[in-house]
């Protein structure tokens, strides 16, 4: 044992745990670059990871999901959208740079077993450039009765693969199993003007990463009105 | 030597039964003239004189009624065919002898060419043969020089076999009826692969596939559109079967023909720096399967209308190009990214709206109460009136407004025009 210990640095084979994480960033020129939260992401979204997102009403939450999209249409990417409520709004995210037709949309009839087994049979498909698995909304009792099996299947699904899936929920659901986890709150609504003609500007929001949050702390995020 | 046959006013497939019983390399140029290779039947039927008189006495037998004639060239054989009656022989060397009386006009339809060379007094093949060639070249292009070889009746070109149409259908009649799917999907499966077969030995690949069966007391019919042009059976089979277990045959089989429509099959140049797609025929497949669980209607790709009807939209089949490139294709080396993106603020849509009661205080709402939504509003705008589409169904009116409750959420919510009431639209997030 001690003969190992002491052979360990020296193999070139062989890495420490510490150095692992790192073999992770090397990887960053594959990397999905999201430019508005490259504070948040230096190296942008590790291909073949599960990200998600959580938050309450008016959080963000859906936006960064939005915004990743927009990222991923752009490049080329073909993107899939599991939709829980059938809640994904076309217009908004067009305006938010969503390339439409390079996106499939699953509306899954407010039936979670629909949503996961159908969030399975396209990640399993492979080839989309990020699957969106949208739960907002739903109830946590439902959402508790989801085996956590499942998100490890998810996992050795896109690993390797350059799918990205993206979880938007209003509580982390994949815990261990996700890579990177946002947590979005609600700081301030911003309007313009006053009342009779005030309007909506935006909202100023927070996000951190539940991962690694000595390395990438709380940022401020502005969110308007596209 | 090329024999044409020309029969105006007969049946175009009597002529070419006729043609294929001396030949099976036919070139059918119009629907009253083929064409055939004589060579291989020399061995066979003799000189070109018995091989004349021996297509003549099977059209005499068939009462077909042709113009034939043999000549070195399918061109020559068919200007002569088309312009002398009964049977022609040009022996080789003499075809420009024969052409010579044949008028400028049968050669071509080109209305330029014939102008100006009428305006130069050539009025026949014998005045065109006779000019030079460079000289034709010069003034008339590769057209003319096209022109003077056929008038010469040395033109020489291999013939345009028509290809033989195939049948991409069957028919199976079972002995007795068949009532679970799998025995029908084992049928089904040699059915499809034979066509399958034949599809990729002539290049072709379906785009549709359409089954009918008889049932004992009724019929039974689909048709499958495939995204993108297939040739593999188990594919197919998988998404007939998928199709089937939706929508299920009511009774037994007793018989059932799968017919596909053939087409050109995909061709894809792919990139080494090109993003990563779905493999079409996997792709088709888990579709197919996602269709079955939550219906055709709730997968697809959003496509915006062009209205400002509020959340107007409609799931069309998914048209992204599959082998087409994106407009923004990535070079290799990534682009600096841009750090001033703003994110946009996204909303999330209740459908259907969610029906609420709002209580005004000065014709602004102050509290709102919903399924799944309640609070005082903390702060509004609006309201935003939007109204269209008066002159159809689709008509709409509403008053938006914009409004922050104290749970925390930012909504959109909106009063109808016509009854008054409210409704909480969706919710920024």
């Amino acid at each position: 044992m001690a003969n190992l210990s002491y052979a360990v640095p020296c193999d070139p084979r062989w890495k420490r745990a510490i150095e692992l994480p790192q073999r992770a960033e090397e990887k960053s020129s594959n990397s999905l670059q999201i430019p508005a939260l490259n504070h948040l992401l230096i190296n942008g979204l590790t291909r073949g990871s599960l990200v998600e997102t959580s938050g309450a009403r008016s959080s963000g939450k859906t936006s960064i999901c939005v915004h990743i999209l927009a990222q991923a249409t752009k490049r080329g990417e073909v993107c899939a959208i599991v939709d829980l409520h059938n809640s994904f709004h076309p217009d908004s995210a067009a305006a938010s740079g969503v390339h439409l037709d390079r996106v499939l949309w699953v509306r899954c009839k407010c039936n979670p077993e629909y949503t996961m087994r159908a969030a399975d049979l396209l990640l399993h498909a492979g080839g989309f450039g990020v699957v969106l698995l949208d739960l907002s909304e739903a109830q946590a009792g439902i959402l508790n009765r989801i085996p956590p099996s499942y998100w490890y299947r998810f996992q050795r699904a896109i690993q390797n693969t350059p799918t990205i899936l993206l979880i938007c929920a209003d509580a982390p659901q994949a815990k261990a199993a996700s890579r990177y986890s946002f947590e979005c709150q609600a700081k301030a609504f911003c309007w313009l003007g006053e009342r009779p003609f005030a309007r909506l500007r935006g909202i100023t929001a927070t996000a951190k990463q539940r991962k690694l949050t000595a390395i990438c702390p709380e940022m401020p995020l502005q969110i308007t009105v596209a | 030597m090329y024999a044409c046959l020309y029969a105006p006013g007969s049946s175009p497939a009597a002529l070419l039964d006729l043609a294929l019983e001396f030949s099976p390399y036919v070139e059918q140029s119009s629907g009253d003239t083929v064409i055939f290779c004589l060579d291989p039947l020399r061995k066979l039927l003799g000189s070109p004189y018995q091989i004349a008189s021996e297509i003549s006495r099977l059209g005499y037998e068939r009462s077909l009624q042709a113009n034939l004639a043999i000549a070195s060239n399918p061109d020559t054989a068919i200007l002569l065919a088309r312009h002398t009656k009964g049977v022609t022989l040009i022996p080789p060397g003499e075809e420009q002898r024969k052409l010579a009386p044949l008028s400028l006009a049968e050669l071509t339809t080109d209305q330029a060419i014939l102008d100006l060379l009428l305006r130069w007094g050539v009025k026949s093949c014998e005045d065109l043969a006779v000019l030079p060639e460079a000289g034709v070249a010069e003034r008339l292009g590769p057209g003319g020089v096209y022109l003077r070889n056929l008038s010469l009746g040395v033109l020489h070109r291999p013939l345009r076999i028509s290809a033989e149409t195939s049948n991409y259908e069957r028919r199976v009649v079972l002995e007795h009826p068949i009532v679970l799917l799998e025995p029908l999907l084992f049928l089904f499966s040699s059915a499809l692969a034979e066509i399958c077969s034949l599809l990729r030995s002539q290049s072709r690949a379906a785009r549709q596939l359409a089954i009918s069966m008889d049932l004992r007391q009724s019929a039974y019919q689909a048709v499958l559109e495939f995204p993108v042009p297939l040739t593999d059976h188990r594919t197919m089979l998988k998404l007939l079967q998928l199709h089937l277990e939706r929508h299920p045959p009511k009774g037994e089989v007793v018989a059932f023909q799968l017919r596909v429509e053939p087409v050109e099959p995909r061709r894809v140049q792919s990139g080494l720096f090109l993003p990563a797609t779905p493999l079409p025929d996997k792709l088709q497949i888990t579709l197919a399967r996602i269709a079955g669980m939550v219906g055709d209607e709730n997968v697809g790709s959003p496509q915006r209308l062009n209205t400002h009807r509020p959340d107007a939209f409609r799931m069309a089949g998914l048209n992204f190009q599959l082998e087409s490139q994106p407009e923004d294709v990535p070079p290799p080396v990534p682009p600096p990214v841009p750090h001033g993106e703003m994110l946009r603020l996204a909303i999330r849509i209740f459908r259907p709206a969610l029906e609420a009661r709002v209580r005004l205080v000065e014709l602004a709402p102050k509290d709102v109460l919903a399924t799944g939504v309640k609070g005082a509003v903390m702060r509004s705008a609006g309201p935003w009136k939007t109204s269209g589409e008066w002159w159809a169904d689709t008509a709409w009116s509403r008053d938006e407004w914009d409004v922050a409750l104290d749970d925390g959420g930012l909504y959109r919510i909106y009063q109808e025009g016509q009854t008054r009431d409210w409704f909480v639209h969706g919710v920024y997030d």
